[in-house]
């Protein structure tokens, strides 16, 4: 019934909504890092934990259920890994990335300072366009990270960027206030300049998926190593230190 | 024993990355102000472990948006800047920011203590 209300000569739209959730045994940076997202995107819808990791295929029937067509989860492993997976709900895709080098908006450095729920530009370095993965990517970023106007709780003002780029095959994620006044000369003609607001994280894609939380895989990145054979290679090369010493 | 090398299967299936961004992306012909998309021109080739110069990057990719998108919105005639009199929550609470010029303020005390 969905698609015969839908009237064909309406004004084009975007919109977006996202579920939010994550796994269990998330860390208080990563619920931190969470809280900051939800505050930043009036779009966000967040629900309580999954309780399991096997049965993500529920995800895409949560998203419906709140009237979401993202989805944003973040799962931990180990109590100190952070995954998240950008994903379209029903249809797919899904983006899995590796979360590292977080920094939330509570961190005393970042001095900058927006409206809650102010709609932010989206800027995305020339990088994403010189791959396929890396337009698909940019899509589905547009999709979740940008607030649609509609979006309730948004403001009518632009006071922040997010900037996306495309370094060392990770995405680096910043947010930045944006000041049109010289505060040497505040009557004086505006001069835009920037001040950090956070949050601040870099995200290594791993793989994209066809479907929504599953389906064929389109894309792997072969230059990802899982965090734990890193800890583990570094354990090794301790141990064989010792081992020479000893002899 | 041999160790049996484990190599790793890249995929990279560019024709189906293609139609799928083909079925979902937004309509080409929403105006800007839908979603506020403002794409920096150069790609950022810096050394990565240089962390100065590495934000600096991110700052000039975020200024150059912030100007484009500053353009953008007085060309559609949208409401870019805040006018001094309207106030609203902000997404960082008065005490927090308190908290952050207070660290700012004893940073600066113990520069001047130092000299």
């Amino acid at each position: 019934e969905a698609e015969s209300s839908a009237p064909a000569a309406k004004k084009k739209k975007n919109k977006q909504r996202v579920l939010m959730l994550s796994s269990r045994g998330i860390t208080h940076r990563m619920r931190h890092l969470m809280n900051d997202l939800e505050a930043l995107l009036p779009h966000i819808k967040k629900d309580a934990k999954l309780d399991s990791k096997n049965h993500l295929h529920l995800l895409p029937e949560l998203a419906d259920l709140h009237n979401c067509n993202n989805a944003l989860y973040f799962e931990a492993r180990r109590h100190e890994d952070l995954y998240m997976w950008a994903a379209k709900t029903p249809n797919g895709p899904s983006i899995k990335l590796h979360v590292q080098n977080v920094h939330t908006m509570d961190e005393l450095k970042m001095t900058g300072n927006c409206l809650k729920g102010s709609r932010g530009i989206l800027s995305f370095d020339a990088a994403f366009d010189e791959s396929e993965w890396g337009k698909l990517t940019k899509e589905v970023f547009t999709h979740i990270f940008g607030v649609p106007p509609q979006a309730r709780r948004a403001k009518p003002f632009v006071d922040h960027v997010l900037t996306f780029s495309l370094l060392d095959s990770k995405v680096w994620f910043r947010n930045f206030q944006i000041i049109e006044k010289d505060p040497l000369q505040p009557n004086g003609p505006p001069q835009v300049s920037l001040v950090e607001i956070g949050p601040r994280f870099v995200m290594t894609p791993i793989r994209i998926f066809e479907g929504a939380f599953g389906g064929a895989t389109v894309f792997s990145n072969p230059e990802f190593v899982p965090p734990a054979v890193v800890r583990s290679a570094v354990r090794r090369e301790k141990g064989e230190r010792y081992k020479e010493r000893k002899l | 024993v041999d160790v049996v090398p484990r190599q790793k299967l890249e995929i990279n299936n560019i024709v189906a990355l293609d139609r799928i961004r083909e079925s979902m992306q937004l309509d080409p012909s929403l105006p800007w102000t839908e979603t506020l998309v403002v794409p920096y021109p150069q790609r950022i080739e810096i050394d990565v472990h240089d962390d100065l110069k590495r934000e600096l990057a991110f700052y000039k990719q975020a200024l150059h948006s912030a100007t484009a998108g500053r353009a953008l919105a007085q060309k559609h005639s949208f409401p870019f800047t805040r006018p001094a009199d309207f106030f609203a929550e902000m997404i960082k609470s008065d005490a927090h920011m308190q908290r952050i010029r207070q660290r700012l303020l004893d940073e600066q005390a113990g520069i001047k203590k130092s000299e």
